[in-house]
Order: structure tokens, then sequence, then C-alpha cells
């Protein structure tokens, strides 16, 4: 047992140490995210200016947040596709609670402070991926179907919530106490908006979760082989129910921050959310199957998406081509990382081949000195 | 410990909001003896075909009709299992908004086929003589009006750029055109970026922060309907920008808001809440009678410009 433990620690140790190919499959991310800027800086002026920028980065934070909590999901080799409404529900649960919760059986409304509002919408989030985790490792449901169905739920509910209408006018009044909402979307810090502040903190906080504590590196060998690191110890339902937590709790934080950008919250908010999610995990170098990718790869991911998703605005293209070049460029961005994942593989089987070689004829060597 | 705390918030809010529906539920079953009326709109999310599915429910239940309300999100083979259902469950009327003019005909015939008699609200189909009633708003009226209110508001002059609604929504080509044809006249006023928002505020919002960057000069945004000139608001607001003129369109209560507050400097009332009550009225008259009591199979109701000259008179969908 604790050989297999050992195997899986040198196995992780092998993904942290960088090998060519993973520098490589980070640097493509890197050079396509190049070539965007350069490509949309010379056909605009209006592209490479700060004040791009800065939009820019506040649209890629949203889909960033989302990527990081899909990341976790995907390197336990599952998929979390209500991300999307998990944005909605905990968006329209800030905004139910900021317009006031009627008290049953009073004529009294409650105003909860913003504290509680923000606290209770990202429990609610976190509540949704724990339900996830829960059917995925109590029920066996599949990742794929347990999450569809919670796509439709958490959508439902949050158009039960709402009524199918918006929560509009969400700034607060100084007379209850519940003002300050757009802090979360709208106040700058140092001119840049909060979504990339929160973006940068979850992704400083992740990638330290994922590369120094023993959470990371059982979650790298749960997605690596789920099997193995059961029977080398790892609490595998444990780790695969705090994953789906994690990318609630991102969602809903998501919510909040669009919730706040909008000062409305809408009960469509962030439909197909979860496909831009999972788009900039696999840019990123992340592998569907689990065991691969992280936080660095993830967030380039997602700043090609935007920052070619923009760019595309920027110089007026039809929105039926940006359609298609989006979907072209996720499809070429995977195709190479499969040509390069080839070429590592067939690199390190050749060593692999080369050394257990050498092995047997030098103990070949030795039995012959023996004898 | 801290997973279970989270749980029972998570539930407490799920169980609190569950009960502030519950009244609603309760009202359907007032169960008479006028029959069943479907109602099939496109998507009950959008206020504006709220309004709608909500306004015929309303009026056929008055006139003691039980009915079903169900949305096919602009979806044809969805449109076609919901008048399936129809069918099957034995309505003696449906009230139709069509998911496309030429894909709803198949669908449309077949319930007339079953003898069953259908009314369409707010789009038509490309065919007459089939449907009992096609009761539309004028949609080309509509942006004509709304077109020549943003022309002046922007003083005749300027950049702008345009939000278009979901490509494959007939309506959002009309008032397009629509607009199209009314602000060409105007040779100082320049249509300098269109772009796809969906019909939805959360788009509209990011395409405009966009549209802001690639071109900081503009002076008015015309969207093809409130929601996307709201996401508009809010990116101006971000931007700073309160010299931007901006025009919606369907007369949604936000907007009417917005209108009041100056944020917007108009939009076009579409006659929803009329358009249903007279498809209701249609459809009772046709069951009681065995006619419509109106001449025309297609009947057009003009849109109504709402501004601040008139929009303290706005109630829900109307001007008073």
């Amino acid at each position: 047992m604790s050989m297999q433990l050992e195997k899986a620690t040198t196995w992780f140790n092998s993904i942290r140490s960088k090998s060519i190919g993973q520098i490589l499959i980070d640097g493509r991310a890197l050079f396509a995210l190049i070539a965007i800027i350069i490509i949309f800086a010379s056909l605009s002026p209006n592209y490479l200016t700060v004040d791009n920028l800065l939009i820019m980065s506040k649209h890629v934070a949203i889909n960033a947040l989302l990527a990081i909590g899909m990341l976790l999901v995907i390197l336990k080799g599952g998929i979390d596709l209500s991300v999307g409404s998990i944005v909605a529900l905990s968006g329209i649960v800030a905004g139910y609670l900021i317009r006031g919760v009627q008290i049953p059986g009073t004529d009294l409304v409650a105003y909860p402070p913003l504290w509680a509002v923000v606290i209770i919408a990202l429990a609610v989030g976190s509540f949704v991926g724990y339900l996830n985790g829960i059917l995925i490792t109590k029920f066996r449901v599949a990742p794929f179907i347990a999450t569809l169905g919670m796509l439709y739920v958490a959508r439902g509910v949050a158009l039960l919530i709402a009524d199918g209408k918006t929560f509009p006018k969400l700034q607060g009044d100084p007379a209850l106490g519940n003002t300050g909402f757009r802090v979360l979307g709208q106040d700058t810090f140092l001119g840049i908006a909060p979504g990339v502040w929160f973006m940068v903190v979850v992704a400083i906080f992740t990638s330290l979760l994922l590369t120094r504590t023993a959470f990371g590196r059982r979650l790298y060998a749960v997605g690596g082989n789920e099997r193995a690191a059961g029977l080398a110890g790892v609490p595998v339902d444990r780790i695969k129910r705090l994953v789906y937590v994690f990318s609630g709790f991102t969602a809903a934080l998501t919510g909040i921050i669009l919730a706040s950008e909008l000062t409305a919250a809408t009960p469509q908010t962030g439909e197909t959310a979860e496909l831009n999610a999972i788009a900039a995990v696999v840019i990123g170098g992340a592998a569907l199957s689990g065991g691969r990718g992280n936080i660095r790869g993830t967030i380039l991911g997602a700043f090609v998406i935007g920052f070619l998703a923009d760019g595309l605005v920027i110089i007026g293209v039809s929105e039926f081509w940006k359609m298609v070049i989006k979907g072209s460029v996720i499809i070429l961005a995977v195709a190479i990382d499969q040509a390069q994942q080839r070429t590592v593989t067939a690199k390190k089987k050749d060593k692999a081949a080369a050394e257990s070689r050498k092995t047997s004829s030098s103990r070949g060597d030795k039995t012959k000195t023996n004898a | 410990m801290l997973k279970k705390s989270l749980a029972f918030l998570g539930a407490a809010v799920l169980a609190l909001s569950l009960s502030a529906c519950a009244p609603a539920a309760v009202e359907e079953e007032a169960a008479t003896t006028g029959g069943l009326i479907a109602i099939i709109t496109v998507d009950q999310a959008n206020p504006f075909w709220q309004a709608e599915a909500e306004t015929a429910k309303a009026e056929a239940e008055a006139l003691g009709y039980t009915t079903t309300v169900a949305d096919h999100k602009n979806d044809p083979t969805a449109q076609d299992q919901l008048i399936d259902t129809a069918i099957a469950s034995g309505a003696v009327a449906i009230i139709l908004d069509p998911a496309g003019a030429d894909e709803s005909i198949g669908a449309v015939q077949k319930a007339t086929d079953a003898g069953i008699p259908v009314f369409l609200v707010n789009a038509e189909i490309n065919v007459s003589g089939v449907a009992k009633s096609q009761i539309v708003s004028n949609n080309a009226q509509g942006a004509a009006i709304g077109a020549e209110e943003f022309a002046k508001a922007m003083g005749q002059s300027g950049e702008y750029v345009e939000l278009f609604g979901n490509p494959t929504d007939n309506n959002a080509g009309v008032r397009s055109e629509g607009y199209k044809s009314v602000l060409s006249q105007y040779p100082d006023m320049k249509n300098v970026g269109k772009e796809v928002a969906n019909w939805d505020r959360a788009q509209g919002k990011d395409k405009m922060d966009s549209l802001l960057q690639a071109h900081p000069k503009i002076k008015g945004v015309i969207a093809g309907n409130d929601e996307m000139a709201l996401g508009a608001i809010a990116a101006l607001k971000a931007a700073g920008r309160t010299d931007v003129v901006v025009g919606g369109f369907d007369g949604n209560g936000d907007s009417a808001a917005a209108v009041k507050d100056g944020s917007m400097a108009y939009t076009v009332l579409q006659p929803i809440v009329t358009l249903a009550k007279m498809a209701i009225a249609q459809a009772h008259s046709f069951l009681t009678t065995g006619a419509t009591g109106v001449a025309d199979e297609k009947q057009s109701v003009d849109c109504v410009l709402v501004n601040p000259d008139n929009v303290a008179n706005y109630t829900f969908w109307a001007i008073g």
C-alpha cells in the first residue's frame, strides 16, 4: 500500500518538475494569446489600449473564475455542467435578499445586511455543488448526468424564485442598511475591476492548494488513477465532493459579481457559461480524462477566449463568423495539444524502453560475473 | 460541521423560496366547464412573453376556461410537441406565439386538422386560412417611430451603434431594417457598429463595453429590445458616460423606470397585453358563435412611443 502511495507521489512529482512537453503545453496557450493580441492590435488601434485591456480583463475574469472551479473538477476526471445555472441561482438569491424577504405570517420585510446576502448566496452555490458531489459519490450517478440534471434544476429554481423576472436596482437603500453591493462588481481598485481582483486571489489560492497541499497531490492522484489512489488510502469520495463544492462556490462568486456589475439579477444569466469554462480549461492544456492541468494554463485559456471574443467585437466581425472562429480556435488548440501529448508519450516510452534494456543487460552482465 | 451548516442554510433558503411561490400554484385549480385553452408562448423567463402568457391566462380563466401555459423557446420541434400535447389533452382552443413564420405552419395545420382552432399572437405565419386569427404588433411601424425619436434625441447627427436581437428571430431583422430605413435618411448620422446581443441584458452590457472601446466617439445606442438597452446603460454607467442616447423596444417595466430617471431616452411599447386580450376574446367568440367576430384574419396593432413626455402614464405594458 505504501508503495502505491509512493508511486502516486513520484508520478505527481514528475508532473510538477516541468518536462519539456509541459512547457510546450503551457506555451501553446501563451503563444495563442500573443498571436491574438498582435492580430487584433494590427487591425484596430483601439484594441491594445489600457482602457480596453482593463475591460477585456473584466470579461475574462468572469470566465476564469468559473474555469478555475471547472479545472479542479476536470483534474479529478469529472465535469460540472451546472456552473452556468449556479451563476444565475446565486445572483438571483442575492437579488432576492437585497430586495427584501417577506417574513411568512407577518407584514414584516427583512433586509439582511450585505455580508449576510453574500454569505447566503455563496452558501447556496456551494450547496448545489455539494448536492452534485453527493449524487456522484453516494448515488454513483455519472458526473455528466448528475450535473446536467442540476443544470436544469438550479436554473429552474432561479426562475421560480424570480418568477421569471429580473430583480433590478440592487444598489440597496441607505435607510435599510443594505447598500454597498456595487463594491463587488463596479468599484475599481487601482483602476482594476473587482472581478479581476477576485480572479487573482482565487487563482493564487487554488494554485497553492494544488501545488503545496496534500489535497492537491491527492486530487491529481485521484484524477490520474482513481483506483490506485483509493488503494493508497486517498479518501476519493471526500476529494470528489470537495471539488464540486469548490466549483459551486466559484460559480456563486461569479454570479454575485455579475449581478453587481449589472446592478440587476436576471435568471437567464450564465446560459452556456459552463461550455466557455470547459473550453478555457482545455485550451489551458488540461486533459478531460483527469490528472493533468494547472491554474496557469487555465487562466491563459480564459484570456485566449476572452481576448478573442472581444477583439472580434472591436473589429466588427459578423456574429456568425464569430462562432465559427471561436469554435475553430478551441478545436485547433486541443488538436495541437493532442499532437504534443503523443510526441511526449512516445519519447517517454522510448526512454523507458531504453532504460529497461539497460537494466536487463546490466543484470545479465552481473549474472555472468557471478558465474 | 461547516458542511452541515452550509447544507442547512441552503435548504432553508430553498424552502423559503418555495413557500413564497406556493400561493401561485393554488390559483391554477379554478376548474370550470368552459374547456381547456392551451397557451403556448416563447419564454416566460422574459417579462414580455410572461406578460403575454399571464394576460391570456387571466382573461381565459375569467371567461370560465381552464388553461395550460408552456414555452417552446423558439424551437419548432418543441412547439410541435406542445401542439401534440394540446391535441391529446383535448384543448378547445390554442393560443400560440409561433416559433418562426414558415416553421410553424405544419404545427398550426395539425391542430386545425384535429378540429382545434388556433389563434396566433405576437408573430405570424406565412399562410392565411389555417389559423383563425393572426394578431401581431406592428414591429415595422414601432421601429420607425422609435428611430424617429432616436434621431431627434441625437440632434440628427453623430455616430451610433446598434444592438441586434437573436438573429434567428424574425422580429430582430424587422426592427433593424425599420431603424435603418429611417436613420439612413439622416446624412449626418452614422451607424459605426452592429452587434448581436441575443435580446439579453448581460450580453448587451458586454457588447457595449467593447463597442465603447472600439468607437469612443459614439453619441447613441439603438437596441432591438429593452433588455439589451438596459445592459448598454449598465456599461455606459460603468464607463462614466452620461452623454449617450439609449433607445429600447418592448416597453417593459424596467425600461419605463429608466425612461423616467433619464438613463433611457425612449422605448417603444408593444401592446402585448392588448394582443393577448384580443386573442382570448376572439377565441371565446369563435367557440360560442362559430366566428371570431373580426373581418380579417391578419390583424396588426400599432406600437406606442414611451418617452419622458408620457412615461408618467405608463402602467403594466400599456400607456394609460
